[in-house]
């Protein structure tokens, strides 16, 4: 076994193109190789004490948010908070006070899991993730990125560098709710993010909708169309595409059926606290413990 | 009450923990030492057909493999229906059929992989109603050879309780109403933080063991028992243990280890992971289907009732043979009835096998039990809380079991609990109140303690009791303190050394501080009367005249002549040294009136505790997902020593049920194996889900039980808490619950069934 503790990019990438496979705050390939899913990669290249790479730093009107960014970090940044609520939402949730300290929005990003909290909002709020390697660096979207359960689009040599997060539409908030049965330590049984863009008279003008752990990846709903609805008959359009859309498996978790139906009251859950964000509601992340939503307060 | 102040008590063992200082079983490193891994089963039945263990033991770095073949041909267990290594059969999928120590645990694997394991599969008894068909499989074709003393077996049933009291089936034919329940319970799991370790090395003809054991002397007979030795020759430590709720409870894989550190001839240690934690230890809490039939009087009191359980045993009689007698007494109740009849039944399944886990089989049944509860109030339509007024018992009323109870508190528990809670106040449309009563026994018993004062005055308290985490042991310098007129402070622990203490039963049936708290204030005496005399012959005084107080000793009357205690001490050296020994032996049980076929002892409770729990709980009725929003627990115990101990083992006991109600669940495949063997599935509370506890004692005291008139704690808390989110969440959802734990796509399940 391997192990090699990048200074800089540049080595991590070299280390990466060698086949190294990158680690950061270890939350899924230790606890998976502890769990005796999956053993340690026999080379790892850690990427966690990278200079520069664990900043968030505007962008194009946006945010850059370098991939070892802590699911902490994500939860109490003011711009994130502010602009990019459902995303704090999600990294609000993950796993425990530890889990956010050393978890990373790159890793969470990488793991593709179909479950994972920041997947949904990162979809509605139309991220990418910027892919490096010793041959260059792309962009791809986050739709494009994620294909299968664990699998994405980025080639063996590629290292995710950083989550791009645009400018967002005028009027506009974002929000992350699931269900949970506990309120730590806990896997999203499922969950719904939504960015809900408003009129100046208040009326919906769009709506996007993603899902969390009903679909092998997470799945964006399609024509949702909702424009010159009401906020409440916005979120039952939500309700009903959601549920209509999932396609969940049972499990230990929960039942397919139990699924389908509670993703549709998130997502009309998500579309409230959106919506109520951008009409200039404070509602503070996590949506889950302002409004109750999964685990009433 | 103590005059030694324990309101700040101070866990002598909580720094260890707090700052990491404390060893655990798992830390324990001895040069030359081995690492040991298990082959298990697998599989849920099987016989085997190949078991060659030779190319593990070619592996460089493998010093043993052992197999059945390799130690003594023995059964045991408390009917004697198992042995340390599986033999010809397995019969759950955590069943240990071999074990490697090797270099490291890497190499042990490989070892444990190279084992050749083939067998051919067996029908699966998972099921604990198909058990009972006359043509089912048989986990044990050989039961009728087993030495079940006292213990009623008939094929897959492994131990059976039948109980009678007055005559149920006229009362019930004569009653006005007659009302009927089933419940179903899952099996949960102890889980306690510390996966359990064990270190085993031989000195010559002797070995000590370090392990995570919750009952180190039960653990030692059973290394003596399997590998014939003496009790001398086996010496078991226990270091700091991680939590136990009785997962810990019973002998394990000391013997295991032992075996392969004398054939690897070095030390060997095992270490499990979290999801050996889950399977393999036999001491899961049972599933349980429970069917009530009560008669009521129109006046809303109970005539009669009759009880039928099954157990789910799984595979092996761990000290589970006690369970049905036990879940009966919980099915029938803390209630005042002259006619009962309960059948109960263990049955033997291809699981693993069932132990004690805190409180065990109430829980369950208090939780069934209790929710009928509410189903008979409101069939005769009364409160439910004036219902169980009405039929509870109270001080010189005769229970289930023809047991007259003394000074009890039950009904006081009722009122605490249920005023503190608020019932009765008016509350917002997805919120109720749920409350039930639950009861549990002490269980004296015999225990052993020195206690010495050495040539400064400072002392030893060598206890055979175990520390589980309750901070019983960390009391018993408390109750040292308050005989000699010393402090806590001037008092260490030797404990968990089966070598270096008298005999206890284990942190098990919360019998620590109530056993040996009374033998350790005996000690003290001995050592009381000691230093009265030194200080007498000095101040010339009669011995009867001399205060210990505050470190010293004055005759009664004049405390301005006082000779310290050291002083005493440094002169018992040469007089006949500070030296005391305490044995509890147990009061006889209460008497009973009930008749009970396959009697396993607890048809009467000493010391029966009693408590109300009273619970708010909030319902997101979209989802199904319930919240406890406050917990009011109301408890006599009697007496309470240590008002911080106690409270906290009631706020642990509530948050533990708040867990079986709502979350805690071992799921079965269809083929006996565990869905769910992790902490991400198997889910526990949380502290981010603990409601505010509120805690309050009916303090009667209670003689010859525990110290200073108390009675027994630990378990007791546990046994109410689910049946009262229960009756919160069937007035929420406008029906009982019937399946346990209450989990939220049940409750909706249940919600959409009132809706359609």
């Amino acid at each position: 076994m391997t192990f090699t503790l990048a200074s800089s990019l540049e080595e991590a990438l070299d280390a990466v193109a060698a086949g190294a496979t990158p680690i950061a705050g270890g939350t899924d390939l230790v606890v998976a190789a502890r769990g005796g899913r999956t053993p340690l990669p026999e080379s790892l290249v850690a990427i966690d004490r990278i200079p520069g790479l664990d900043t968030v730093t505007t962008h194009e009107g946006g945010l850059r948010l370098g991939a070892t960014v802590s699911h902490a970090t994500i939860a109490s940044h003011p711009d994130i908070v502010r602009y990019f609520a459902g995303l704090a939402d999600g990294s609000a949730l993950v796993g425990s006070p530890a889990t956010r300290n050393v978890g990373t929005i790159g890793g969470n990003v990488m793991n593709a899991s179909p479950a994972m909290d920041t997947g949904a909002p990162l979809v509605v709020l139309g991220a990418s993730v910027e892919l490096a390697s010793v041959a260059g660096t792309r962009v791809v979207t986050v739709d494009d990125l994620w294909t299968a359960p664990g699998v994405t689009s980025a080639s063996s040599d590629e290292l995710c560098t950083a989550v791009l997060l645009p400018a967002q539409p005028e009027n506009s908030a974002s929000a992350y709710v699931r269900l949970e049965y506990r309120r730590a330590m806990e896997i999203a049984v499922v969950g719904a993010a939504t960015r809900v863009v408003l009129d100046g008279d208040g009326a919906v003008t769009s709506v996007d909708l993603a899902l969390t752990a009903v679909a092998p990846t997470i799945l964006r709903v399609t024509a949702l169309d909702v424009a010159g609805s009401s906020i409440a008959a916005a979120a039952d359009a939500a309700r009903e595409a959601a549920s209509m859309q999932a396609t969940p498996i049972s499990d230990i978790r929960a039942s397919d059926s139990y699924r389908r139906h509670t993703v549709g009251i998130m997502a009309g859950r998500a579309v409230e606290a959106a919506a109520g964000r951008a009409a200039g509601e404070q509602i503070s992340v996590p949506v889950n413990r302002a409004f109750g939503i999964g685990a009433p307060a | 009450m103590l005059s030694v102040d324990i309101s700040k008590f101070l866990r002598a063992d909580g720094p260890d923990k707090v700052t990491g200082s404390g060893r655990y079983s798992a830390d324990i490193s001895l040069t030359g030492m081995a690492h040991a891994k298990f082959l298990y089963a697998g599989v849920a039945s099987a016989r085997i057909t190949t078991l060659d263990t030779a190319a593990a033991k070619a592996i460089p770095g493998v010093f043993a493999v052992l197999t059945q073949a390799d130690v003594p041909d023995i059964r045991f267990g408390s009917v004697a229906d198992r042995y340390l290594f599986a033999k010809d059969v397995v019969r759950f999928e955590g069943e240990v059929v071999a074990a490697v120590a090797a270099v490291d645990a890497d190499t042990a694997q490989r070892a444990v992989d190279a084992i050749v394991f083939e067998y051919d599969a067996l029908p699966v008894v998972n099921d604990i109603e198909a058990a009972l068909e006359p043509d089912a499989p048989l986990v044990h074709e050989d039961w009728e050879s087993y030495s079940a003393r006292r213990i009623v077996m008939d094929r897959n049933i492994a131990s059976q309780t039948i109980l009678t009291l007055g005559d149920a089936d006229a009362a019930l034919a004569d009653a006005d109403l007659v009302i009927e329940g089933r419940y179903i319970a899952d099996a949960s799991h102890a889980a306690p933080i510390e996966p359990r370790g064990v270190v085993a090395q031989w000195e010559g003809d002797k070995v000590t063991i370090w392990t995570s054991s919750q009952v180190p002397f039960q653990a030692r007979d059973g290394v003596c028992e399997t590998l014939e030795l003496p009790t001398n020759r086996v010496r078991i430590i226990v270091p700091h243990l991680g939590g136990g709720f009785g997962g810990k409870c019973g002998f394990h894989y000391e013997a295991h280890i032992a075996a392969l550190a004398r054939a690897a001839r070095r030390p060997v240690r095992l270490v499990f992971s979290r999801r050996e934690e889950f399977l393999a230890p036999d001491r899961r809490r049972e599933g349980m289907i429970v069917e009530l039939t009560t008669g009521l009087r129109s006046d809303g009191t109970i005539a009669a009732r009759k009880a039928r359980i099954l157990l789910d045993y799984g595979a092996y009689s761990s000290d589970a043979t006690f369970f049905p007698h036990m879940a009966a007494m919980h099915a029938l109740g803390p209630y005042k009835i002259d006619n009962v009849y309960a059948e109960s039944s263990a049955v033997y399944t291809n699981r693993q096998p069932s132990g004690s886990v805190r409180a065990p089989t109430a829980p369950q049944a208090c939780w069934a039990l209790e929710t009928h509860t509410d189903e008979l109030a409101a069939a005769v339509g009364m409160d439910p809380v004036a219902f169980r007024r009405l039929n509870g018992v109270d001080t010189g009323a005769s229970g289930v079991s023809g047991q007259v109870f003394d000074a009890i508190g039950l009904q006081e528990c009722i009122t605490l609990a249920t005023e503190d809670v608020g019932y009765g106040d008016v509350l917002p449309g997805d919120e109720a109140i749920g409350v039930a009563i639950g009861w549990w026994p002490s269980f004296p018993g015999a225990s052993g303690a020195y206690v010495k004062l050495d040539s400064d005055g400072k002392g030893v308290i060598v206890t055979g009791a175990q520390e589980c985490g309750t901070g019983a042991v960390m009391t018993l310098p408390y109750l040292v303190a308050n005989e000699l007129g010393m402090q806590p402070e001037d008092f260490e622990l030797v404990y968990q050394d089966t070598s270096a203490a008298p005999y206890d039963v284990g942190a098990t049936g919360s019998q620590t501080l109530l056993n040996n708290g009374i033998a350790t204030i005996e000690a003290s005496y001995q050592i009381a009367s000691r230093l009265r005399e030194i200080a007498a012959s000095m101040l010339e005084a009669e011995a009867d005249d001399i205060v210990l107080e505050n470190g010293h000793a004055h005759v009664d009357g004049s405390p301005d002549t006082a000779i310290p205690i050291a002083r005493l001490a440094r002169r018992a050296n040469h007089t006949g040294m500070l030296i005391g020994k305490g044995a509890r032996i147990a009061p006889p049980d209460p008497k009973t009136s009930i008749s009970a076929i396959g009697d396993q002892g607890v048809s009467s409770f000493a010391g029966p505790q009693f408590s109300c729990h009273a619970v708010r709980v909030k319902l997101d009725r979209d989802t199904g997902v319930a919240r406890v929003l406050a917990v009011s627990a109301a408890h006599d115990s009697g007496t309470i020593v240590n008002p911080i101990g106690a409270a906290g083992q009631v706020e642990g006991g509530v948050l533990m049920g708040i867990g079986q109600a709502l979350t805690e669940r071992t799921e079965y495949d269809d083929k006996g194996r565990q869905v769910n063997p992790a902490l991400l599935d198997y889910k526990l509370q949380t502290f981010a889900d603990a409601p505010p506890i509120s805690v309050q004692f009916v303090e009667v005291f209670t003689p010859d039980m525990g110290p200073h008139g108390a009675k027994a704690i630990a378990e007791a808390p546990n046994v109410a808490t689910a049946a009262a989110i229960s009756n919160a969440l069937g007035k929420l959802v406008g029906l009982p619950m019937r399946e346990l734990p209450m989990t939220s796509e049940r409750v909706w399940r249940a919600i959409q069934a009132v809706g359609s």
